[in-house]
């Protein structure tokens, strides 16, 4: 069974896995070239819905259903989220910049599928070398007619334009990319109407994840069914997890999911750096509630993982030991969402800050005894009843993300936070 | 128009890569900054002229993005990510020593214009932890010492392009993942290098 | 069109409009959800979080913004569960943390919805124990507004109405997340037309007006709703005092007229109520020729004897009148008795030489309302710049453009402020306006897109003057080719407050009370030129030719002269009797707008001094004059007005309540309009003048109130940059305009929108150079 999709030729060919010239030598854009020639956009769909690929941005929604949701008015844009900002995620940059043509053929096909004639890759402004290589890549591409005008003689026409962010995680999140990619402030959007129905300068737009799109060449090369046969049901196909934290052996590893947590943590990235003991991991990015070692036997899959009251998110694993100042990492994560809220509704702009102020005070060794159920209760009021998946009393889930990291101390570690609040404190002030 | 004809040009290319001019806002407050190394109040007006919005709502997408500094930005901005990966790995340790080393406080840019330093959130660089940008061009595996004698190295030489590759080879330490081949592109100043701002560079 | 849909709201099952917003849902059927960000005349952002309710669904219960919420059939909604109670304590709890609770020093304090909702829901005591968020304040961000950044809870309804409603987006959101804050860009401060509007719906004491601040708290202030008498829109306010002092004036939300916005001119315009300069004593004449005060009866017996007198020696035709636009309907129906009835003459009118034919305002064809632009596909612009000259109805233009998606055909001899929104602009000369008529009418070259709109119906054309040079018959013309369009509704409009109301009490030469035909006697034109023969006695009524007529430099007969009117004005200064009205808000009566709606203005404040009621005054002339009125009051003069055919179902008790509220809408009437043919090309060699009015002019209500008179308009002659580089004029530089009454010299000021070989000057900003089209320009040697 096959193990490897999106990572095979920068594996082989480190030295020139981006360029058109290796990726034409290794078969690529041949499937674009079956695709225009054999298919219709219809079995393209049907190829994609049957793969059972699940977007690998974060929210794990299925791409083919998506797809189904696009609505017919015309022009329709496809939008790539390159906007790669969760902490602990950083595998859409390595496909940025080692393999940017299997993105672009991914691309192309799937605007064929879509009846899309102009597409968006947004990249974090953060990633310029990306930005760099796609659009040498993009450059590459039009002058060896694989995009432009009546590509190979179809008489589909497809254009790409790179866009870069400015610094605001909040764009990774569709509508507010949307906003920004408008020249607006990344602002979340109400929905509905999802983009789907009205994107893009209010038209039928899709916004798919850089590494769903980099599957799809695979996927068409080989079937929907194929893709389907590889993982759990459920979490199929191959994904590229990025380990980082207190491991051994940081990096991006492109795996087959369903392994345990213990396999990957202990075997894939190496293992606890220093032979330290683990205190507890994150499973999916910053916005994911933290698991602990008595779950290191639960495979590694999306519902799986939503079982336990967490996520696996953007594929972002946080390994932290046995020497970890909890609440110091909490308040980093907390911090993160207070500066990248986008500030546009109430209980995430205030309570964010307010959140990062009370950790703040309690290392700083001014906590008070009812600091614990304040950020309890401060946390419920963004995100009510504390339940997973959460709800919210905010607009888009930025919010409730600051609530994983700040639940997950008090509920796995609420002796070391209370350990750090002075005692015989006065009540009250 | 204040712009000289070759700025204008590329304003205007960037202006027609787009359906709706709008969407050009965000590219042409990198061309103002690039042109005036910073965000000042002429460049918010001179996007203002091209995308037909008033000033006041360029400076309202311009504010709420970090990477647009209103203001004169230093030479240099020193970016220094603190995010949870980086934390675990002492990025708080790595801002105090590049803080230090130049004299100027996080957050703050110094009174010469040389350095901007600045505690970032994520910048994509998890498994090379604590990673640093200059001019967001990126080196991981950074460590206080490295980054003492990268700011040193960028004060003395004063390099006119910073890039990527070759501050990895001096200054960093262990990476996300394998890069590939070296490429001698850099940014030319506190702009992300990208062909069509102007903002990139051969790096000597 | 919408369907009656059954929801449940907290165990109650009521009706709502399928499609409705549920936070309107359920206020309409008595529960108030609290909110903050949600304005009913603007789109729903769902911001804020206050309004959040549960709402059942297949997959449980799900917190969701009323405000953003759309009812539909056999919706479960529960507004008062723990739930919902927690989540909006806890957004309140959230809003306050950093809000400086300065209630005491704030000009909110005491109507203030945060407030309220922190009375009634809010946390007992502050857990948020850190230092709040500072900034400086308060900011100026207009001469008229001021901003305090500490207390503004970010419901963004002053930058969504800048943008959505007024269109001069010049505040915004700055910076991001906590640090979000509202401002200005640094050197572009707030200056719209209409930013008191933001003021009047912050829901918290962020914005706060200049002319309000510190002056009053809510609860010492008396009110009474009222109609603005700022120009022809007739936006209905409410007028609030506190010590016999107008204080403020506030939008009240009408769906007929004004949708609760006003202009900053109808806002702060009241300030002139109160200027030293009110006349308080009546003014003679002395025997060294100056004007000395005197008493209401030596006064009175003076004009009285005058006006005798020149009945006697050349008969009551040499006696004319000027006014009444700016009165209310009882005033100058008690003016239009005194001049026909009383004196005999008939030269009256309320028009000031720069309106349009006073059968074409009384009954233009296919007469319209301003509501009609709700269902508009398509809308004519063919007259003044209705944001300087009619704000709120450009608003409303604006609205059915931008919101509900009318097609907008503009013309104009320059860009006006509905430009921007316009899917077809025409340009041309003034004195061109009947071939471009033509033109449009066939739809030729250019033209054709802008016509093929027009022909899609239902069309709202807004017809009146585009400026003071412009022939009056062109805006008939163009009536009357309007008329002729696909379910046409026609506003010929003028700015004058009550021009339409003094023209149905017959205040013109060609109309008696009612929409009468009569012998039609001089107008305002006739009249002025006839000061120095045969018209030998003038009565002015909140009338000044000298200022406001475009080519009149005389405002006084060569007998006798009298002036009735708030401010000793030019005209005044020349009149042989002056004596001191009470102007709005101190009077009881009824205007008529540009629809022909009668609405109610009513009494707050006594006015200053002796200063009295027009319709005593005119009364006591009259009986002066021999002709004794039975009950001269403004009640029974209404009574009067009641029996007049349009105004058949119109009393005062019938507009202060109920339905009232949108007034009574007059139709009918003898009158019918014959428009004319196009008017034939002007003189087509040299410059062309457009006279237009700016909104912040020299008028009474700018130039005597302290906030406004500081935004009047400098003077400067506009030209088109080409027509000045062969002039040899540079901006910015004094340029030589003559015209055909006399000469000025002013600033120069580029215009790229005015056709080639049009020169815009803005009228009474002091520069007076006559109304005819033809002049000279050159740069000063």
């Amino acid at each position: 069974m096959t193990d490897r999709i999106l990572t095979t030729r920068m594996e082989a060919h480190p030295g020139d896995s981006h360029t058109l010239t290796r990726y034409e030598a290794t078969g690529g854009y041949a499937t674009l070239r079956k695709t225009l020639a054999e298919m219709t956009p219809e079995q393209v769909q049907e190829e994609v819905e049957a793969a059972n690929l699940r977007g690998r941005g974060g929210a794990n929604f299925p791409c083919g259903v998506k797809w189904g949701f696009l609505a017919p008015a015309e022009p329709r844009y496809l939008v790539i989220n390159g906007d790669e900002s969760e902490p602990g995620t950083f595998k859409d940059r390595q496909l940025l910049e080692r393999d940017p043509h299997q993105l672009i053929e991914g691309i192309v096909i799937s605007s064929y599928a879509l009846d899309v004639h102009h597409v968006f890759i947004y990249i974090r402004g953060e990633y310029p070398r990306s930005a760099r290589r796609v659009q040498r890549a993009l450059d590459e591409a039009y002058a060896a007619g694989y995009l432009g005008d009546d590509i190979m003689g179809s008489g589909f026409s497809l254009d790409v334009t790179v866009h870069l962010g400015a610094g605001a995680y909040i764009c990774g999140e569709e509508t507010a990319l949307l906003n920004s990619l408008e020249g607006r402030r990344g602002e979340p959007r109400l929905k509905p109407p999802f983009p789907a129905i009205e994107g893009l300068y209010s038209k039928p737009t899709i916004v798919n994840n850089v590494e769903t799109i980099s599957n799809i060449p695979w996927i068409i090369a080989n079937g929907g069914a194929a893709y389907d046969a590889i993982g759990p049901e459920g979490s199929r196909g191959t994904r590229l997890f990025s380990l980082s934290g207190h491991v051994e052996r940081p990096g991006n590893y492109e795996i087959v999911m369903g392994m345990s947590w213990r396999k990957l943590i202990y075997e894939v990235a190496g293992g606890v750096r220093d032979g330290n003991g683990l205190k507890c991991w994150i499973p999916g990015g910053a916005s994911a509630p933290w698991l602990t070692p008595d779950l290191l036997d639960e495979p590694v899959t999306i519902d799986d993982t939503g079982r336990l009251g967490s996520m696996l998110g953007s594929g972002a694993v946080v390994v932290m030991d046995e020497t970890t100042d909890i609440v110091a990492a909490a308040l980093s994560i907390t911090r993160f969402f207070a500066h990248e809220s986008c500030g546009l509704c109430t209980p995430c702009r205030e309570g964010t800050t307010w959140l990062q102020r009370i950790l703040e005070r309690i290392l700083a060794g001014q906590g008070r005894e009812s600091d614990l159920d304040l950020l309890v209760d401060v946390c419920d009021n963004i995100s009510p009843g504390l339940r997973w998946p959460p709800a919210m009393t905010t607009i888009c889930p930025l919010g409730p993300s600051v609530v994983s990291p700040i639940m997950s101390i008090i509920t796995h570690f609420k002796d070391e936070v209370r350990a750090m609040i002075p005692q015989g404190e006065p009540a009250g002030v | 128009m204040s712009w000289p004809s070759d700025v204008r040009r590329r304003a205007e290319e960037i202006i027609a890569r787009y359906p709706e001019v709008r969407s050009a806002v965000m590219p042409l407050l990198y061309l103002a900054m690039r042109q005036d190394g910073g965000l000042t109040l002429d460049g918010m007006r001179e996007v203002a002229g091209y995308t037909g919005l008033t000033p006041v709502r360029v400076e309202s997408v311009a504010s709420f993005y970090s990477m647009y500094k209103r203001g004169a930005a230093g030479r240099y901005i020193v970016s220094v990510c603190t995010s949870i990966s980086c934390h675990l790995l002492g990025g708080e340790n790595v801002l105090d020593a590049v803080a230090d080393e130049t004299g100027v406080p996080s957050a703050e840019t110094g009174t010469d214009g040389m350095f901007s330093i600045e505690a970032v959130e994520c910048i994509g660089a998890c498994g090379g932890a604590p990673a640093v940008q200059v001019n967001y061009e990126l080196i991981e595996g950074v460590t206080p010492d490295a980054g003492r004698r990268l700011c040193r190295w960028l004060a003395e030489e004063q390099p006119e392009v910073v890039g990527s590759d070759h501050m990895q080879a001096e200054f960093g330490g262990i990476r996300s993942f394998d890069w590939g081949p070296a490429e001698p592109v850099g940014a030319i100043g506190p702009v992300p290098a990208f062909g069509p701002y102007g903002s990139a560079g051969e790096v000597s | 069109m919408s369907e009656r849909v059954k929801i449940t709201i907290d165990g109650r099952q009521v009706e709502a409009e399928s499609g409705e917003l549920l936070i309107e849902a359920a206020q309409s059927n008595g529960t108030y959800i609290p909110r903050f960000c949600w304005h009913r005349r603007m789109k729903p952002v769902g911001i804020c979080r206050m309004c959040l309710v549960e709402v059942e669904g297949p997959r449980g219960t799900m917190l969701t913004t009323s405000c953003t919420t759309l009812v539909g059939d056999g919706m479960v909604v529960h507004t008062k569960s723990d739930t919902v109670k927690k989540a909006q304590e806890g957004v309140l709890e959230f809003l306050l943390i950093n809000h400086p609770l300065d209630c005491p020093v704030c000009d909110r304090g005491g109507e203030c919805p945060l407030q309220d909702q922190t009375m009634s829901h809010g946390p007992g005591e502050s857990r948020f124990v850190e230092e709040k968020r500072h900034f400086e304040k308060p900011l100026p961000i207009s001469d008229l507004v001021l901003l305090d950044r500490e207390r503004c809870i970010l419901c963004a309804r002053c930058t969504r109405f800048s943008d959505e409603i007024s269109g001069d987006p010049l505040i915004e959101f700055i910076d991001r997340g906590n640090h979000t804050q509202i401002n200005t860009f640094p050197d572009e401060p707030f200056a719209s037309y209409f930013s008191g509007n933001t003021v009047q719906i912050c829901p918290v004491g962020a914005l706060t007006a200049t002319p309000y601040r510190f002056r009053a708290r809510p609860w010492d202030l008396e009110a009474v709703e009222s109609t603005c008498a700022g120009c022809a829109v007739g936006c209905r306010v409410s007028v609030q005092s506190s010590q016999n002092e107008i204080l403020r004036l506030l939008g009240v939300d009408v769906e007929a007229t004004s949708h609760g916005w006003l202009c900053d001119k109808g806002r702060f315009g009241f300030q002139h109520l109160a200027a030293p300069e009110r006349l308080t004593v009546p003014l003679i004449r002395g025997k060294d020729g100056e004007l000395e005060e005197a008493s209401w009866a030596e006064a009175l017996d003076r004009a009285a004897t005058g006006i005798r007198r020149v009945v006697e020696a050349h008969g009551p035709s040499a006696v004319a009148g000027l006014g009444g636009a700016r009165s209310t309907n009882e005033e100058a129906f008690a003016f239009q008795r005194l001049l026909r009835g009383s004196i005999g003459t008939p030269h009256l009118d309320a028009r000031m030489g720069d309106s349009l034919d006073a059968v074409l305002l009384a009954a233009a064809p296919n007469r319209g309302l301003i509501g009609d632009l709700e269902s508009a596909k398509t809308v004519l612009v063919w007259g003044p710049d209705l944001k300087e000259e009619l704000p709120v109805l450009y608003l409303r233009v604006r609205r059915a453009v931008t919101e509900l998606g009318a097609r907008l055909v503009v013309v104009h001899p320059r860009a006006t402020g509905l430009d921007p929104v316009a899917d077809h602009v025409v340009r041309y000369r003034p004195g061109h306006g009947g071939e471009t008529l033509t033109r449009l009418g066939a739809g030729d070259g250019e033209l054709a897109a802008a016509r093929a709109a027009l022909g899609e119906g239902p069309v709202v054309a807004v017809v009146g003057r585009t400026g003071l040079t412009e022939d009056s018959d062109l805006a008939g013309a163009v009536a009357g080719f309007a008329a002729g369009l696909p379910e046409a509704s026609v506003l010929a409009v003028s700015r004058r407050p009550n021009l339409y109301g003094a023209i149905d009490m017959g205040v013109a030469p060609d109309l008696g009370p009612g929409r009468s035909p009569v012998r039609p006697g001089r107008d305002a034109d006739g009249i002025l030129e006839g000061l120095g023969s045969d018209i030998r006695a003038l009565v002015l009524l909140g009338a000044d030719p000298v200022a406001d007529h475009p080519s009149g430099t005389a405002g006084a007969a060569t007998d006798f002269t009298l002036s009735i009117d708030l401010f000793l004005t030019d005209s005044g200064r020349a009149a042989d009797v002056v004596l001191p009205a009470a102007g709005f808000a101190e009077v009881e009566g009824t205007m008529t707008n540009l629809e022909g709606r009668v609405q109610k203005v009513n009494r707050l404040v006594s006015p200053p001094g002796q200063a009295r009621p027009a319709t005593d005054i005119l009364a006591d002339l009259a009986a002066r004059l021999g002709d004794p009125w039975t009950d001269p009051s403004a009640s029974a003069l209404a009574g009067e007005i009641a029996e007049l055919a349009p105004y058949g179902s119109v009393s005062w008790d019938a507009l202060d309540w109920g339905r009232g509220r949108d007034g009574i809408v007059a139709r009918g009437g003898d009158a019918t309009y014959v428009a004319p043919p196009p008017p034939p090309p002007g003189n087509g060699n040299g410059l062309t003048l457009h006279l237009g009015r700016v909104l912040y002019d020299l008028g009474t209500a700018v130039a005597m109130g302290p906030s406004l008179a500081k935004l009047a308009q400098r003077p400067a002659l506009y030209l088109h940059p080409d027509d000045a580089s062969s002039l040899g004029v540079i901006a910015g530089e004094r340029v030589k305009v003559n015209g055909s009454a006399g000469s000025a010299e002013v600033d120069a000021a580029f215009d790229p929108s005015l056709a080639l070989g049009t020169v815009y000057l803005p009228f009474n900003l002091g520069v007076k150079i006559g109304s005819d089209p033809a002049v000279t320009v050159g740069p000063v040697s």
